[in-house]
C-alpha cells in the first residue's frame, strides 16, 4: 500500500517522499475496435465488466519461429530481504528465460513514514502529553504496521486510544512537513489542508457506537414516533381545510379511505363516523345491484363467477392492503377464500361475512385513530411541533401499516390499553401540566 | 374455476321436462316478450353441477406415454341427469391428443383417455335453446399425480379432483321454467301463490330414454360429497365470531365518544 497515494501527497515534490514516478495523466480511453459507437456509449466509457480480448488476437497463431516452452526455474523475490530461492513454471520463448524482477514483487508496497532527527524533535515536536520515547515507539509501530492504527493501538505499550495515536502521528508529520518545506509549497498538502480533528473523530465514533448498540426495540420505537409525527402533521394539514376533507370522507369511505375519513373525524370527531358508516353500507348495496344487473346480461353464469364479481364490487372501495387483511381474517377463521360448495345460500353468507369483516376492520381503525387523534389534539392543539404524541397506543400503532395477525384485536386491544394506561395514571399525578408539554425529542435523547 | 360466456343470440322456444326443487324469488312479467319466449324477471334457475377428473395409475401396465387412465366429466351435484338442461358438452384436450376436441351429445357427459401429462381441460357446455343460447366454459386442471408424494402411486386409489359449482340462468324463459319445475337436477324458484304457468309438459318417456344420471356410475364410489350444510355451519360460526367482535369494538368506540376530550387523562410518559 502506498501511503502517499492514500494521502494524495504530491510525488517528487518534497524531500522526504522517495522517488516515485507520478502516474501519467489518464488520457480519455479510446473506443475499442469491434464495438459499435452506440453500444460503447452505453458503458459511459467505463471499462467493460468482462475483459474483452480482440477476436483476431485469439485466432492469431504464434509466429512459427517462436518456440514456446514452459520450464521449472528458480527465482528470487526482490521484495524479500532473505534471498529465498523458490521455483516456478516460466514461459520460455526460444530457450531464453525471461529476465527482470519477479512479477509480483511490485505489489510489496509499504507506507512512507516520515523520519525525524533528535534535533528536529527538540525543535518542533515536543508535546507535554507525549515523551520522545513514546513518540519513537509510535513511529516504529507505524512503520511496522503500515499505519494500521487499530493494530498499532493494540501493540502500543502505554494505553492510548486510536484517536490519540492518530492525532500524535499526524500532528508530528504536519509539523515536520511545515518545518522542512517553505509554507507556500505545502498549503495544498492534505496534512495541512485537512488536519486531523481528534475531538470530531471521538464524537463520530461515539455516535456510531450509539447507533450500532441500539436495540431493535428502540429502533422500532423511533420509527414509530416518526411515523406518528408524520401522520399527525398530515391530519393537521387536512384539518386546515375541513370542507374539502369532509366531503370525500362521506362519499367514498372505503376502509382504506378511512385515513381521509378520520382526518375529517378529527375535526368533528363524534358526528363524522356514523354518517360515514352509513355511506359505506349504501355504496355496498349499490355495487351489488350493478353487479347483479351486469350478471343478468350474461344470461348464464357460474355461481362462483358471480361470487367473485360480488366480492370484487364489495371491496372495490377498499385498498389492496385491506382486501389482504380480510382474506387473512377469513383464513384465520377457518373459512375458505372460495367456498367449496358455492350454493346461493353459501355465497350470500360468504359475502355477508366478508362485509362484516370489513366493518370490523373499519371499526378497529377508527378506534385506533380516535385514540391517537384524541390524545395528540389535546396535548398540543394545533401547535407547530408535531412530535408530541405521548399517550398514543404504542403497541397498536403499527396496525395501519402492518396487517394484524388476527383481525380480532378486540380483547388484545383492550388489555393492552389497560396495561399501558395504568402506569401512566400513577405518574401523571406527579407531573405538572407544564411538564407534560415537554417535547418528546428530549426523551428520545436520554435513552 | 372461472367461467366465461360467449353468445350467439338465438331466440328460445319451448321444450319439456319436469322439475321440483324450489327456491324463493319474485316474479314479474316482462312486458316486451310474450308467449314462449316470455321471461320470468328477477327469478333464477340454477343447476348444481360437479365437474372434475378421476385418474387411475396403471401400475405395471403403465408405459412411457400412457401411465394413467383418466376420466373427465360433468355430472349433477347429486348425480341427477343433466340432459334436460345441457344439450352438448365439448371437452377440449391437449393438442397432442388425437382429435383433441371431443363432443358429447348425450349424458353422461364424460370422456376417458390415457396419458402421462397434466393439462388444463376446457369444458364448454351448450344448453337447450329454451334454456340459454349462450355457451358456458369451465376449466379444469387434469391431475394425475397425488399431492403428497408418499411412496409409489397406488393403482387402487385414484386421484380425484372435483369442483362444485352452480350454473345460474337469470330471468329464465317460461318454457324452461315449466320444464324445469319437476326436474330433480334443477333448482327452481317458488312462484308466488296464484301464479300458474300453463306448462304444456309433454310427458317425457323416461324409460325409453337412455339413462342420463350418474347414480350407479362405475366411478361413483370416488365421487366427492359436497355438503352445503357443513359450509353454512362453518360460515355461521365465523359470522358469529366476527359480529361479537364488532359489538365489542362499537362499545369501545361509544365509550370513547362519550368521553369529553378535556376529561381524558393527561398525557403521561412511559
Amino acid at each position: 500500500m502506498d501511503a502517499k497515494d492514500i494521502l494524495g501527497l504530491p510525488k517528487n515534490q518534497l524531500p522526504i517522499p522517495q522517488e516515485k514516478k507520478s502516474r501519467p495523466p489518464k488520457e480519455p480511453q479510446r473506443k475499442p475496435d469491434g464495438i459499435s459507437r452506440e453500444v460503447y456509449a452505453l458503458t459511459g466509457g467505463l471499462a467493460p465488466l468482462m475483459p474483452s480480448v480482440d477476436v483476431s488476437q485469439l485466432k492469431r497463431r504464434p509466429p512459427s519461429d517462436e518456440k514456446v516452452t514452459w520450464q521449472w526455474l528458480p527465482f528470487t523475490n526482490s521484495a524479500r530481504k532473505d534471498d529465498l530461492q523458490l521455483f516456478h513454471w516460466v514461459r520460455v520463448v526460444n530457450g531464453v528465460p525471461p529476465t527482470g524482477d519477479y512479477a509480483f514483487a511490485k505489489y510489496n508496497k509499504s507506507a512512507n513514514i516520515i523520519k525525524y532527527t533528535d534535533e528536529e524533535y527538540e525543535k518542533y515536536l515536543t508535546d507535554p502529553a507525549w515523551t520522545k520515547e513514546e513518540t519513537d515507539q509510535l513511529f516504529d509501530l507505524c512503520e511496522r504496521f503500515d499505519l494500521r492504527f487499530i493494530v498499532i493501538a493494540d501493540r502500543f505499550p502505554s494505553s492510548r486510544t486510536v484517536e490519540e495515536l492518530k492525532d500524535r502521528y499526524y500532528s508530528v508529520s504536519r509539523a515536520l512537513l511545515s518545518a522542512r518545506a517553505p509554507p507556500a509549497d505545502i498549503t495544498g498538502h492534505p496534512l495541512v489542508k485537512e488536519p486531523y480533528n481528534i475531538s470530531q473523530e471521538v464524537e463520530r465514533k461515539r455516535a456510531l457506537s450509539m447507533v450500532l448498540s441500539q436495540t431493535k426495540q428502540q429502533e422500532r420505537k423511533d420509527t414509530e414516533v416518526l411515523a406518528e409525527a408524520k401522520r399527525i402533521t398530515e391530519s393537521r394539514m387536512a384539518a386546515k381545510g375541513p370542507e374539502e376533507s369532509e366531503l370525500p370522507a362521506v362519499a367514498n369511505i372505503g376502509p382504506d379511505n378511512s385515513q381521509r375519513a378520520i382526518t375529517g373525524d378529527a375535526v368533528t370527531p363524534s358526528t363524522a363516523m356514523p354518517s360515514s358508516a352509513i355511506a359505506a353500507s349504501s355504496t355496498l348495496m349499490a355495487d351489488n345491484a350493478s353487479t347483479l344487473a351486469s350478471l343478468r346480461m350474461l344470461r348464464v353464469y357460474l355461481r362462483t363467477y358471480a361470487l367473485d364479481q360480488m366480492v370484487q364490487a364489495a371491496s372495490a372501495s377498499a385498498g389492496l392492503r385491506t382486501i389482504k387483511r380480510v382474506e387473512q381474517t377469513l383464513q384465520e377463521l377457518g373459512v375458505n377464500l372460495k367456498p367449496k360448495v358455492p350454493t346461493k345460500a353459501v355465497c350470500a353468507e360468504h359475502l355477508e361475512l366478508r362485509k362484516e369483516i370489513l366493518t370490523l376492520l373499519n371499526l378497529q381503525k377508527q378506534l385506533q385513530y380516535k385514540e391517537a387523534e384524541g390524545t395528540s389534539f389535546q396535548d398540543s392543539p394545533y401547535s407547530e411541533t408535531p412530535g408530541t404524541p405521548k399517550r398514543t397506543p404504542r403497541g397498536d400503532q403499527d396496525r395501519p401499516f402492518m396487517p394484524d395477525p388476527l383481525g380480532f384485536g378486540g380483547d388484545r386491544f383492550g388489555k393492552r390499553d389497560q396495561k399501558r394506561k395504568a402506569p401512566g395514571r400513577t405518574s401523571e399525578a406527579a407531573q405538572s401540566p407544564s411538564q407534560s408539554k415537554r417535547p418528546r425529542k428530549m426523551k428520545a435523547s436520554d435513552i | 374455476m372461472s367461467a366465461r360466456k360467449q353468445g350467439d343470440g338465438q331466440p328460445e322456444d319451448g321444450g319439456a321436462t319436469a322439475g321440483k326443487r324450489l327456491k324463493i324469488a319474485k316474479f314479474s312479467e316482462d312486458p316486451e316478450k310474450k308467449g314462449l319466449s316470455r321471461r320470468l324477471k328477477d327469478a333464477e334457475i340454477s343447476l348444481p353441477i360437479v365437474y372434475g377428473t378421476i385418474a387411475f395409475y396403471l401400475g405395471r401396465k403403465a408405459s412411457e406415454s400412457q401411465s394413467h387412465k383418466w376420466t373427465v366429466y360433468v355430472r349433477g351435484a347429486t348425480n341427477e341427469d343433466l340432459s334436460a338442461v345441457i344439450k352438448r358438452v365439448v371437452f377440449q384436450l391437449h393438442p397432442s391428443f388425437n382429435n383433441p376436441t371431443r363432443v358429447m351429445e348425450a349424458p353422461p357427459f364424460e370422456l376417458s383417455e390415457c396419458g402421462w401429462g397434466e393439462f388444463e381441460i376446457a369444458i364448454s357446455l351448450f344448453f337447450h335453446p329454451d334454456v340459454c343460447d349462450k355457451q358456458l366454459d369451465l376449466y379444469h386442471h387434469l391431475k394425475l399425480y397425488p399431492e403428497d408424494e408418499s411412496g409409489p402411486q397406488s393403482t387402487k386409489k385414484p386421484v380425484v379432483v372435483e369442483s362444485y359449482d352452480e350454473i345460474v340462468f337469470p330471468d329464465p324463459s317460461e318454457a324452461f321454467y315449466a320444464r324445469a319445475q319437476n326436474n330433480p337436477a334443477v333448482i327452481v324458484p317458488r312462484m308466488p301463490a296464484g301464479f300458474n304457468i300453463s306448462a304444456p309438459v309433454a310427458p317425457e318417456n323416461t324409460s325409453e330414454r337412455e339413462r342420463g344420471d350418474t347414480k350407479d356410475h362405475p366411478l361413483s364410489q370416488w365421487f366427492m360429497n359436497f355438503s352445503e350444510a357443513d359450509e353454512l355451519l362453518k360460515l355461521a360460526a365465523a359470522r358469529q365470531q366476527v359480529q361479537a367482535h364488532i359489538v365489542k369494538l362499537r362499545r369501545q368506540l361509544s365509550v370513547m365518544d362519550g368521553m369529553p376530550q378535556l376529561s381524558k387523562p393527561a398525557p403521561a410518559y412511559e
